[in-house]
């Protein structure tokens, strides 16, 4: 892996990226949330619902707690930017990254914590009962989904001896018998799980639902309001639709391209995007059949991804 | 060179005299310039032994007994008296302000000097009198220093108790296995030592090896030896828990590492896995403690077990690869080690000196009775934020960098080596994930219930920014702690010197490649400052979105949310004990919790309630499970033997008259 | 892996899947849930012994798979369907240790399958050999469900996880060779099973639950 290689054709790459997840995100979660209403058996809200969201959200005023400071006025542009970093480091696209020196799975399990801290600091900061409580849950939430998502991702990224994003995506390219063996499909089960836990979806949360008490991420950001909240709700939408990004490239890599040529690239966005929409779909269609765990019951839906990833590593490891 | 070696250890005994007869206004800031003058002679000599590589060697038959006094200070050496020296004169900084509220006594303002000194001399003895007469003089110093508020609870003086047993027991260690040493290699000397090492019996060398270890560890504060720490840590005055835990600790890595290491040329990999399990078990512990706890300076004090256990992992894992036979990985685990160590002690310093802040303008240490710090001391609170963000390993600060290095060993190490490393690994990793995890959630708890959202007490209501001299002291480490996340490309020359003396052989496989980090065989490059660029570029874009999409930017004060109600009191917040509640009760078997429920029901009706209080208590489990025993063991010992003891002088001179007799029959 | 074709990377899935099995009974409360990964991982035992069967060309290993399928994959669940129906009380299980702890421990039992087998797989031969410490680990979650699970049904499945473990274990290490003492006890356990179903069902009738606590007072 050479440093930069800045040219034409890789900003353009990265453009495409912030732009496909800036603009796609609030799009994956208006489909999502489609699919869910039809296979319920409802009508639901038309798939472009949360961009005019969004846009009625910027028009009104920003308010702010009483007594808050700048951590929570500053939290929702946190959260943007740590994902918008997000994006630019990873390579959903082509393989051949311009910040190559970001693209590590490491560091990007540490950016998104720093994007979910400065979330639960802005609910703690708002002094309210409910800000506490999604603060709370939600770091206790992380803290437990860390060790499944770092063992998962010890479990891809020891065959090849990297933890750089590129370097495993090519290598998972290159040895296409690797895509079903028990590691992946272990080490996969347990990302699922993680990036199910991590953005908020069922069974650990329910989107869905408005009710400030029983939910995590309704409680975090119960104050916000005007673009603040456009931009939480656009933020969550991005991460979500970043670590899908992540999930496929990860495990399904085919057609990302690992030249800078333009129709390879063209096919790369092609492939991408239905690639995200597939997870989506399929994930949409799982939460129809999934209840809401109860919060304590979270730790154990937790520790059961964090062996899966062990047994992911273990394998990886027998059948070398 | 050596010449600025005598006047660091001549600036800490005039420092203690002049300090112990000086009147109580000028005490603190004579302390300050003398332990400044020793930093800086240490920070001067270990500058130029690590810019120049050669070590500086002092050795004169003097002043001690046996083989006097050696001293030699090497790059290893030189890391750790330079880490010392920075956090040492950030300390003696903040305690000039801190004393204006809290006049230094006669006896801390003797010892602060001793013990700064004394850690500064640790790292550059070269035989085993000197070493041990320091490491002496440190722990007593210490000890004495701990007990600097001793009229001020009960807890105090158990908790210096637990440090003179714990370190008394561990310093024994130390001195059984240093002297076996000296003894089987007939020299004092460690260079001596080192040379003779190798062709001792393995038996020996393991003996050696294990004691030196317990000793050591008891000094960092590894699990199941960490239990004096929190108690010491919490109960010390705060510039002294930040020295102990920014400084001393360091020196039980510093012995681990010298004897594994240089004395006897690193060991069967059985060792090392011992390291590792007590490493990945005081992680796993210390945060969970850290995490619940509600305490501010037990929280961090948890915080510093746990860090520890992650630079033992990272130690374990080096000497496990060099037993194994990988001495290029070896050095990565190791440097990755080194880089968490000085990386801790920078931000712990930080965090240790705003949580004096703390205290010093709220008097409480107590989580749930702080909060809404932020608005009314913002400078301080800004160093407690940028400490936080460090130890939460977040991009763009200093802890980030170290930890992706640690995960880097652990990732080689589990591709390169054998069984059970390949056990080993994937549990460390994980071991070290929990951790991190659960460091966020105690600090965001730390920083999000004790400085914002909305007072709690009438304490916290009327605090203010501390004397400016105790925000310059935890804002020179916090610059550290920044200067290193940013750009942490330029320490990588330093601790290659700092591993090449460790691990000899191969160059480091750390490379310095344009601004990023390079390892040498694998394709992972890292470039911390990109990262931070790129964030800080994202900041800007999502922040002028922000302002350029919204119609009305002004921003409208208004009520929270309050479930309805029309008004909302700071006892209806999330305090730090309900915010540590899911965690507690995930980990219900670790921390084995007993809940006080007080209910007192308002005059005949008992449905309707007067007050409830409801309390944690949590007892550290070693504590409970395996020094309660030992103790109950120990008073029955003693009883028994008070038996001997009837008061009466005859008695006493027979029995040291039959010892004399045993003495000569025995060694005749 | 890679030069060792599609049907050694499937009997590695399917090994895999032996294990998730038995981490999965640890995993779900519900009755149910344990059965349905008892299915499971009977499913994947026959597609094992399936797979060795293609890749040896033995036809008996077929025949073998096929009744370890219908036996294990198909009888045994609805047997213990019927119980769980028999007693609605059965239907979620009590753990005596409980879940995140065990799942960690199932993680320790792992790594210590790992550790004893991996003499076997150093001097293996032949690829099917490697995937052993799968089967050991299974054996071992199997026993430690037996300890740390309290109603009858889990102690029954506990029974079957460590047979199914053993199954595998032998499986991959004869590479099909003494198929019949396979299918002995294949058959062992069915008649164990159906012993312990009348036991159990007599428990039932006695005691009214089957809850393995309950029978902890002796009797003259």
């Amino acid at each position: 892996m050479n440093g930069a290689e800045v040219s034409l054709a890789s900003v353009a790459a990265v453009m495409a990226q912030v732009v496909l997840c800036v603009f796609g995100a609030p799009l994956l979660v208006g489909l999502m949330r489609t699919v869910r209403c039809r296979l319920e058996g409802r009508v639901g809200p038309p798939v472009v619902q949360t961009w005019r969201d969004v846009r009625k959200l910027l028009q009104k005023q920003r308010t702010q707690p009483e007594r808050s400071s700048i951590f929570f006025t500053s939290a929702p542009v946190v959260l943007v930017a740590t994902t918008l970093a997000i994006i630019v480091f990873i390579p959903m696209i082509t393989t051949r990254t311009i910040f190559s020196g970001g693209s590590d799975l490491f560091a990007i399990v540490f950016l998104l914590l720093a994007g979910s801290m400065s979330l639960a600091l802005a609910a703690l900061d708002t002094g309210t009962a409910f800000g506490g409580m999604g603060s709370s849950r939600l770091m206790a939430i992380i803290a437990l989904a860390e060790p499944a998502l770092l063992v998962a991702i010890l479990a891809v990224a020891a065959p090849l001896h990297s933890s750089s994003l590129s370097v495993i995506v090519v290598g998972s390219l290159h040895h296409s018998v690797w895509i079903a063996t028990p590691q992946r499909l272990l080490a996969l089960g347990a990302f699922v799980i993680v990036v199910l836990a991590e953005s908020g979806r069922l069974p650990v949360d329910n989107p869905a639902t408005h009710l400030e008490l029983t939910m995590i991420h309704e409680a975090l950001m119960l104050e916000y309001s005007g673009p603040d909240l456009a931009f939480v709700v656009l933020g969550e939408s991005m991460r979500f639709t970043v670590l899908l990004a992540l999930l496929s490239n990860l495990f399904f890599p085919w057609g990302i391209s690992t030249s800078l040529r333009a129709p390879s690239l063209v096919v790369a966005v092609i492939a991408l995007v239905a690639k995200v929409t597939l997870l989506a779909v399929a994930i949409a269609a799982g939460e129809v059949a999934v209840a809401k765990l109860r919060l304590f019951r979270v730790p154990e839906l937790l520790a059961g991804a964090f062996v899966l990833s062990v047994l992911a590593v273990v394998s990886s490891l027998v059948i070398s | 060179m050596t010449v600025w070696l005598v006047a660091m250890a001549a600036c800490g005994g005039v420092g203690a005299a002049c300090a112990a007869a000086a009147p109580n206004n000028a005490r603190a800031v004579l302390v300050a310039v003398f332990a400044i003058g020793a930093s800086l002679c240490g920070l001067i000599v270990s500058v130029w032994v690590v810019q120049s590589g050669h070590p500086v060697h002092l050795a004169t038959s003097q002043i001690l007994p046996f083989n006097g006094v050696e001293l030699r200070l090497d790059p290893v050496g030189a890391l750790f008296v330079g880490l010392t020296a920075v956090v040492a004169i950030a300390v003696v900084i903040f305690n000039v302000g801190y004393s204006r509220g809290h006049t230094m006594s006669r006896t801390s303002a003797c010892a602060l000097p001793i013990f700064v000194v004394s850690m500064l001399l640790i790292p550059s003895v070269w035989n085993v009198t000197t070493f041990l007469f320091c490491w002496e003089l440190m722990a007593v110093s210490s000890l004495v220093l701990v007990l600097s508020d001793y009229q001020r609870s009960a807890s105090v003086r158990s908790a210096a108790l637990w440090y003179a047993v714990l370190t008394q027991i561990g310093a024994a260690a130390i001195t059984f296995a240093m002297v076996v040493l000296a003894v089987k290699s007939g020299s004092q000397s460690f260079s001596a030592i080192a040379l003779h090492a190798p062709s001792l019996s393995p038996a020996v060398r393991s003996t050696v090896f294990l004691l030196a270890l317990a000793g050591f560890a008891s000094k960092a504060g590894a699990v199941p030896l960490h239990v004096w720490l929190p108690k010491a840590h919490a109960e010390a005055p705060s510039a002294v828990s930040a020295l102990m835990s920014a400084a001393m600790v360091n020196l039980g890595i510093y012995g681990i590492v010298r004897v594994g290491n240089t004395l006897l040329g690193g060991g069967p990999a059985w060792w090392w896995i011992i390291v590792i399990v007590l490493g990945a078990t005081s992680a796993v512990f210390g945060s969970i403690h850290s995490a619940t706890s509600t305490d501010l300076k037990r929280l961090l004090a948890y915080s510093t077990v746990d860090n520890i256990g992650l630079i033992l992992i990272a130690v374990g894992t080096a000497g496990l690869l060099r037993a194994t036979g990988h001495p290029a990985f070896a050095a990565l685990a190791l440097f990755a080690g080194m880089f968490h160590l000085v990386n801790h002690a920078l931000f712990k310093g930080t965090l240790f000196l705003s949580a004096g802040s703390v205290l010093y303008v709220t008097g409480t240490r107590d989580l749930d009775q702080l909060g809404g710090l932020f608005k009314r001391m913002p400078i301080a609170s800004t160093i407690f934020a940028l400490g936080t963000v460090a130890i939460t390993a977040l991009p763009p600060l200093s802890g980030f960098v170290s930890e992706w290095l640690i995960l880097q060993g652990l990732l080689h190490g589990i591709s390169s080596s054998g069984t059970v490393s390949v056990v080993l690994m994937p549990l460390s990793v994980g071991a070290l994930a929990l951790t991190g995890g659960l460091t966020a959630a105690a600090f965001v708890k730390a920083f999000g219930v004790g400085f914002l959202g909305v007072a709690r007490s009438s304490a916290a209501e009327s605090a203010q920014e501390p004397p400016r001299l105790m925000n310059v002291g935890s804002g020179l480490l916090a610059a550290f702690c920044v200067v290193i996340g940013v750009a942490p490309i330029m320490m990588v020359g330093l601790f290659n010197r700092v591993v090449l003396v460790l691990e000899p052989g191969p160059n480091s496989i750390v490379r310095r490649h344009g601004e990023s980090f390079a390892i040498q065989n694998a394709h992972a490059m890292f470039d911390p400052s990109l990262i931070a660029i790129v964030l800080v570029v994202a900041l800007g874009v999502a922040f002028s979105a922000r302002r350029i999409l919204s119609r009305h930017y002004s921003v409208r004060q208004a009520p929270v949310w309050a479930g309805g109600r029309s008004f909302q009191t700071a006892r209806m917040t999330y305090t730090a004990t309900s915010f540590a509640e899911p965690l507690q009760r995930v980990f219900d078997d670790v921390l084995q919790p007993s809940h006080d429920l007080d209910v007192s029901p308002s005059g005949e009706s008992r449905y309707y309630v007067e007050s409830v209080q409801f309390g944690t208590r949590g007892a550290d489990l070693f504590e409970r499970h395996l020094y309660q025993p030992v103790f109950s063991f120990v008073r029955v010992i003693a009883n028994k033997a008070r038996l001997l003891q009837n008061g009466s002088v005859h008695r006493y001179l027979a029995y040291s008259f039959a010892a004399l007799l045993v003495v000569l029959v025995v060694a005749r | 892996m890679t030069d060792h074709g599609v049907i050694a990377s499937l009997l590695a899935l399917t090994s895999g899947v032996v294990l998730l099995g038995a981490a999965l009974a640890l995993w779900r409360r519900v009755a149910r849930g344990i059965v349905n990964a008892l299915r499971v991982q009977g499913l994947a035992l026959g597609a094992t012994a399936a797979l060795l069967g293609l890749q040896l060309h033995n036809p008996l290993l077929i025949v073998t798979a096929a009744l370890l399928v219908t036996v294990k994959g198909y009888v045994i669940p609805k047997l213990f369907a019927r119980l769980i129906h028999l007693d609605p009380s059965s239907s979620e299980t009590e753990p005596v240790i409980n879940v995140p702890a065990s799942l960690v421990a199932s993680v320790f039992l792992t790594m210590v399958a790992f550790v004893a087998t991996r003499p076997i797989v150093d001097s293996a031969r032949s690829f099917p050999v490697s995937l052993v410490p799968f089967g050991f680990a299974a054996v071992l979650i199997g026993c430690f469900v037996l300890v740390a699970r309290r109603k009858a049904v889990s102690q029954m499945v506990g029974l079957l996880l460590v047979d199914n473990g053993i199954g595998l274990v032998a499986l991959l290490l004869t590479t099909g060779v003494p198929m019949l003492i396979e299918l002995g006890g294949t058959l062992d356990v069915l008649l164990v099973v159906v012993v312990l179903r009348v036991l159990v069902t007599r428990m039932h009738a006695e005691l009214g639950v089957l809850d393995l606590d309950a029978l902890q007072e002796l009797h003259d």
